[in-house]
This record gives C-alpha cells, sequence and structure tokens, in this order.
C-alpha cells in the first residue's frame, strides 16, 4: 500500500444552513482545492445519510461533482449512519493507497434542519432494529440514557461529570468560528442555580438537554494524496497513518455487556496498530461526543485512561485544552454540532487543522499526532483515524 | 389467542437469538432460515432503563419509559416500561401489547411493569 496524505482541508460552518444540500456539500470542497492548489481531482466521495429521506435527494455525488465542474471524475456517495463521514475517508483512502488514483476529493454534508427537531430525531432512530428497537420508540438519546444509568451504576459516573463535558466543549466551541453553539455555559446554570431544571430538563433520564448535541447543517471536505502530490504542494505532510473499523450487533440489548463500546476498542486498536502508535502517542482527540456520556466512555475504550476512570480524568482537568489529552478543542459535537453524515470529516478536518499548527486560540501546541472516533449506530459501526504531522 | 414474541433457535445448536438473525451467532450454520421459533418467556430482571421525554411525533403521550430486561431464559429485549419507580434489577413481568400506532399500521412488543 502507498502512503496517503492530507493535502487540502474545508469546512462550512455547523449551523442551521439554507442552501441546497448539493451546494453544502460543494462549498467546502472549494476551499479544499483553494488549500491545497489541487483541481485534477480524479475520485469524489460524498459522505451524507439523510439526503434521500430528509432533502428528498438521491445520488448526491453526481449532483456534487457536476456542481464543481469536476466531470467526468468518477464520483460516489457513501452512507454508513453517523460514521458516513469517516466511511468516506476510508473508501478514499483505499483509492489512493491502491495506487488506483493520486488524488481524491471526499467531501460530506448533511441539512437536518430542514425538518423540525422530532423529524429529525426520529431519522436518526432509523437507524435503530426496526423490530427489536424502533418500534418501542426508542431514540438514540433513549440508548444512550440507559448506557448512562449502567455507567452511574458501574462506576460512579455523575451528572456533574456529564455537565462538565457540556461545559468544556461549549466553552472550546467559543474559540471556534466553525460552530454551532456560540453560547458559554457553567456548571452553576444547567445543574446547580434552582433555575438548571429549567434551564437544562430531561430529554430521557439521566440525560438533560446540555448532555445531546444540536441538530446541525453543515459539511467539510478533505482532499486525500499520494506522497508525491502531497510533496509538490508545499503544504505541511499530514500523513493519514492509521484507519481502524469495527462492528458491533445491531440490537445493542444483544451485547454481552452493555457498557462496554467493543467497537470503538477495536477499531482504535486496529488505526493505532496501522499507525505504530499507542494512545499514549496522541497529542489532540476528536471524540464523537453525540452525548456527554460518549466521551467519557470513548476516551476510556480508545486507550487514553483505563476502563471506568475517564470521568476521573475528566475531573482533573487532563482533558482540557491545557490538558495531557485535550478531547475535541474544536467543541465536539456537542458544542462545534453534529450535522451527521458531515461528522467524521469535520472531525478530521479539526485534526488536520491542529496538526498545521492553523488552529488560532484553540490550537494544542506542538502537536503531532491526531486522533478521530467515528461513531456509527449506537456504536455498531465505529471508525477511527490517526494522523500524523512528518515534517 | 394470546399475542408472543419470539426468540429464534437455531435447529442445528439450539443457541437462542433475539431478533432474528440470518445466520446463527454461535455454529455459523450457513443453511438459510434454519431456526424455529420459540416464544419468549415473560418475567426477567431489569437491566437498565430510561424516561424519554422527546417523543417520536406519533406517541401522544408526555413520557414513555423504556428499559432492557433480562428474560428468565437468558436472552434480553428491550420494551417498554410501565413502572413508577424503577431500579435497576427489579423483576419485571411483561405483556405484548400495542407498542407503536401509526396511520394504518399497529406495532406489537413487549410492555414490563413490575411483577
Amino acid at each position: 500500500m502507498r502512503d496517503v496524505y492530507v493535502a487540502g482541508i474545508g469546512i462550512t460552518s455547523f449551523t442551521r444552513l439554507e442552501y441546497p444540500l448539493s451546494e453544502i456539500a460543494s462549498f467546502p470542497a472549494m476551499l479544499a482545492m483553494q488549500d491545497s492548489g489541487l483541481t485534477d481531482i480524479e475520485q469524489v466521495y460524498v459522505a451524507n445519510m439523510g439526503g434521500p429521506r430528509v432533502n428528498h435527494q438521491t445520488a448526491l455525488a453526481s449532483a456534487v461533482v457536476d456542481s464543481l465542474s469536476l466531470t467526468p471524475a468518477g464520483a460516489a456517495a457513501i452512507e454508513n449512519g453517523p460514521a458516513s463521514g469517516s466511511a468516506a475517508i476510508k473508501e478514499g483512502f483505499l483509492a489512493v493507497a491502491s495506487g488506483m488514483h493520486d488524488i481524491v476529493l471526499v467531501t460530506s454534508a448533511e441539512r437536518m434542519r430542514e425538518v423540525n427537531n422530532l423529524e429529525a430525531t426520529d431519522f436518526i432512530a432509523t437507524l435503530t432494529h426496526p423490530l427489536a428497537e424502533y418500534i418501542y420508540g426508542v431514540t438514540l438519546p433513549s440508548h444512550a440514557a440507559m448506557f448512562t444509568r449502567l455507567y452511574m451504576e458501574q462506576y460512579g459516573v455523575t451528572e456533574r461529570h456529564l455537565a462538565m463535558v457540556a461545559v468544556k466543549n461549549q466553552n472550546n466551541a467559543m474559540l471556534n468560528e466553525f460552530a454551532h453553539l456560540h453560547q458559554p455555559i457553567t456548571l452553576d446554570g444547567i445543574l446547580d442555580s434552582p433555575e438548571a431544571m429549567t434551564n437544562n430538563p430531561y430529554i430521557a433520564e439521566p440525560l438533560r438537554f446540555f448532555d445531546a448535541c444540536p441538530v446541525s447543517d453543515g459539511g467539510a471536505a478533505v482532499i486525500l494524496v499520494s506522497e508525491e502530490i502531497a510533496k509538490s504542494t508545499g503544504r505541511p505532510l499530514i500523513k493519514l497513518a492509521g484507519i481502524g473499523q469495527a462492528t458491533d450487533t445491531h440490537a445493542v440489548h444483544e451485547r454481552e455487556n452493555p457498557t462496554d463500546l467493543l467497537a470503538v476498542r477495536r477499531a482504535a486498536e486496529l488505526s493505532f496498530g496501522m499507525a505504530g502508535l499507542t494512545p499514549a502517542d496522541v497529542d489532540v482527540a476528536e471524540l464523537h461526543d453525540a452525548f456527554t456520556i460518549l466521551e467519557i466512555a470513548e476516551s476510556e475504550e480508545v486507550g487514553f485512561f483505563p476502563k471506568g476512570e475517564g470521568h476521573i480524568a475528566l475531573e482533573k482537568g487532563e482533558t482540557a485544552l491545557d490538558g495531557r489529552i485535550p478531547i475535541n478543542p474544536s467543541g465536539g459535537l456537542k458544542g462545534k454540532g453534529h450535522p451527521v453524515g458531515a461528522t467524521g470529516v469535520g472531525q478530521a478536518h479539526e485534526i488536520v487543522h491542529q496538526l498545521r499548527g492553523e488552529a488560532g486560540e484553540r490550537q494544542i501546541a506542538g502537536a503531532k499526532v491526531g486522533f478521530t472516533c467515528n461513531f456509527g449506530g449506537f456504536g455498531n459501526n465505529v471508525i477511527c483515524l490517526t494522523f500524523v504531522r512528518e515534517d | 389467542m394470546a399475542r408472543e414474541i419470539y426468540a429464534y433457535e437455531c435447529t442445528k445448536c439450539g443457541t437462542l437469538h433475539y431478533p432474528f438473525r440470518m445466520r446463527c451467532k454461535n455454529c455459523g450454520e450457513l443453511e438459510p432460515f434454519q431456526f424455529k421459533t420459540v416464544p419468549l418467556p415473560k418475567r426477567g430482571k431489569l437491566l437498565t432503563f430510561t424516561k424519554v421525554y422527546n417523543l417520536p411525533a406519533e406517541y401522544e403521550v408526555a413520557t414513555l419509559g423504556l428499559g432492557i430486561v433480562e428474560l428468565e431464559n437468558g436472552v434480553r429485549v428491550t420494551g417498554q416500561l410501565e413502572v413508577d419507580d424503577p431500579k435497576i434489577g427489579m423483576d419485571v413481568v411483561g405483556v405484548v401489547d400495542i407498542v407503536r400506532q401509526e396511520t394504518y399500521d399497529s406495532f406489537w412488543g413487549f410492555i414490563f411493569r413490575a411483577a
């Protein structure tokens, strides 16, 4: 296999976007082409989850490749639930690593705010098991809530720990111009004050409003290239050094230990193994905090902390911007937003930004190794990426 | 006739599955549909639970209880929960009733109450 590098990146704001879905995918692609100076794209992948259902648009990649005037390049859409973004990056990686293509554009888009919040929640819930989960009214917040209940029982995680993740990530998002939520919050406001139950009501006990990510529109893009092309651009050399993907049972109740996220563990091991690195080598990470509990659980499963100790590391500030292993400097899904099909590419965008040293006020000084975890389904389809700055 | 929810027992190795899957997760038999249906028991222990406030549009109730239950034969299921003060590990008993009502369809499933 050939080595694969990220030569260009682009992103939209994650917010409500009143643009057609194809434009949300095309805009960050234009920025990525500007960024890299590369326009001879041979293959385009477009990650998206809800186009056919929410936006009444199929075959999105065909629309995007033409909108970008990149025809007759190859193009395909990738739908892999909330892990669509990283699945598209994996396809792009394989296209370059195999030697079939030298320059591949991976872009992504989601436009969920076209429908109301109930419909958006229902759209995401269609990824659950149709007969064993969905018919009961199970949604992703309910899965996360039942998981949180067990985590609290077994490991001593409290609502305070969850609120600490929310505060950390929304305050990180204040430093990110692309983030959806520019709303500073405090533990007092969402947990301790008499008004907290009004500000922050339960959505699925024990999870509250500020434990969940917002419903976002947005898109992000990366351009993946061979080593020779990467060196010709004069941009910092960011290698996509490791990719791990793993799956788990569709119905959550079938898992032997329901507090294990085995697909996260396996995907991270594969990603680090391929890169020849360990969790201790990581300088900055973007983890899939669709719910606050997931940042804590994933930080353990990927190997940053022992199982059951993620919330203790959080308490000590080890995951803060100035901590030992900063997690979600972008604000994460919680603060930056979660345009589902685009989220994995958005995570990669932040890591490349960080490794290039271009992340401004939220820059992790001297970051050389970055890591992402993109969590599809309720942990049944997970992709972890490891990025290394080489020069 | 009382309605049942069925587990799928592999005719080769006897492993029980719920929900249906095409291939036995224990013996990996490759002949399709080699399962016989077995009614699931109604009694079990509550493994975890939640009370949901933001429901899909067709639910005309303010909140909905959901839980994962380990049934007497060891098979786990997700179901609705009608218990005032649920506790992890409590004994529950299920009935099979309508759990989701759409315009032209009714869906039947487990509703668990305190045993």
